[in-house]
């Protein structure tokens, strides 16, 4: 953890070097990782700011929006039949096994953008690191290398991207499977492959495509969209302290979860 | 007014309040989101914290007792998107604030989040609100 701090401090040191990059409609980047060609440099879109969830969902299943029924594969619907989840169509206060809310356990990747809190992208000619609000998660994405041949499987997995025109494209694997990938309770398991693919629709809009893959837990992949809007409101940092969760948990959660008042 | 009960159905005002629906990180379940009460009471305390900030309001009810209602907010962040500080209010205010109630009878509200942020009258002076 220390080493991966003392990374993301890099990182942010060396944001301003890259200022030029990440400030530009379309700016250029050293064509291979961190060293520059004055013949060869490509032009990249720019994701650079501070973006927040515009509407959104809690459940990223767009046949299942509202979380409502169980999954075809018997792996996947246990799992979604056990969750006592705190949004969508079975929502409840009481025994909520939500590992976030319960555990302040790491959300899984899909679920950090359907939390009101701002996300970044911070683009360098190596790596893009996408920097989340809450619960103070990063992530990188390797822009010059593949897939390592024997990942350990992790809650951010392991990510690399690659530029597609005016898309940033993300491919995403070695997940492991504690996680949920909504606010509705949709499990998936250590097979989860994600392709997000970020591309900008106007200056202050950004699209974000998510295709999520999971032969193990689902029958078939499935698409779903979100679209954040430019923010104004500088990042910060949200940390989820399992004291306060348990604190909260005990003064509000339980009181609306015992026996009506006669 | 000071201490003095007034709460009031306003399901009108609250089918436009909550045309959006308010985002906590627990949902809102336990609250009757189809329904806004105001409570006129004296805040006890303001608890400027994650995961929820939250405020304790002594409302006198029909019969003359105290009641401690507690009310939750959004995050400290979101809060302060929406322009309100942790001094915005201190024990001994006298406030007026709308909740959506718990479902269960408990005295609990749900007062805003990051999309929605009901009515706070703290000694007169109106705080930031949104409907989304």
């Amino acid at each position: 953890m220390t080493q991966r701090k003392s990374r993301l401090t890099l990182v942010l040191l060396a944001t301003p070097l890259f200022s030029p990059v990440v400030r530009a409609q379309s700016a250029p980047v050293a064509s291979s990782a961190g060293q520059h060609e004055s013949t060869a440099v490509a032009r990249v879109p720019d994701f650079s700011g501070v973006w927040a969830v515009e509407g959104g969902s809690p459940s990223w299943d767009p046949a299942d929006p509202r979380g409502a029924k169980p999954e075809e594969l018997p792996w996947a619907m246990e799992k979604f039949k056990a969750a006592r989840p705190p949004f969508g169509a079975h929502g409840t206060f009481e025994a909520v096994n939500d590992p976030v809310q319960k555990y302040c356990d790491p959300p899984g990747i899909t679920r950090l953008y359907n939390y009101p809190w701002q996300f970044s992208l911070v683009q360098t000619p190596g790596t893009v690191y996408i920097l989340y609000e809450f619960p103070d998660v990063w992530r990188p994405i390797a822009l010059d290398r593949e897939h390592p041949k024997s990942p350990d499987s992790t809650w951010i997995g392991d990510s690399i991207g690659k530029y597609e025109g005016d898309t940033f494209v993300i491919d995403t694997i070695d997940l492991n499977d504690k996680t949920w990938i909504d606010q509705v309770g949709h499990p998936h398991s250590d097979a989860l492959h994600l392709i997000e693919r970020f591309r900008r629709l106007d200056h202050d809009t950004l699209e974000l495509s998510v295709t999520f893959d999971d032969p193990k837990a689902y029958t078939k992949s499935f698409t779903a969209k979100r679209v954040f809007k430019r923010s104004s409101a500088p990042m910060e940092v949200t940390p989820c302290s399992l004291t306060e969760m348990q604190s909260f948990n005990d003064e509000v959660m339980k009181t609306t979860t015992q026996s009506p008042k006669k | 007014m000071k201490g003095k009960l007034s709460i009031s159905f306003c399901l009108a005002a609250a089918l436009l309040l909550i045309s959006r629906p308010i985002a906590a990180h627990h949902g809102t379940s336990g609250y009757d989101m189809d329904k806004v009460i105001t409570l006129n009471g004296t805040v006890t305390s303001f608890n400027w914290s994650n995961p929820h900030c939250i405020v304790h309001i002594d409302v006198k009810d029909s019969k003359g007792e105290v009641k401690d209602w507690i009310i939750e907010l959004a995050a400290p962040t979101l809060m302060t998107r929406n322009g309100w500080a942790k001094d915005s209010m201190k024990p001994g205010d006298e406030v007026i604030a709308e909740t959506h109630p718990a479902k269960n009878g408990a005295t609990t509200g749900l007062s805003g989040a990051s999309t929605n942020l009901l009515k706070f009258v703290v000694n007169g002076h109106a705080l930031p609100s949104h409907s989304g």
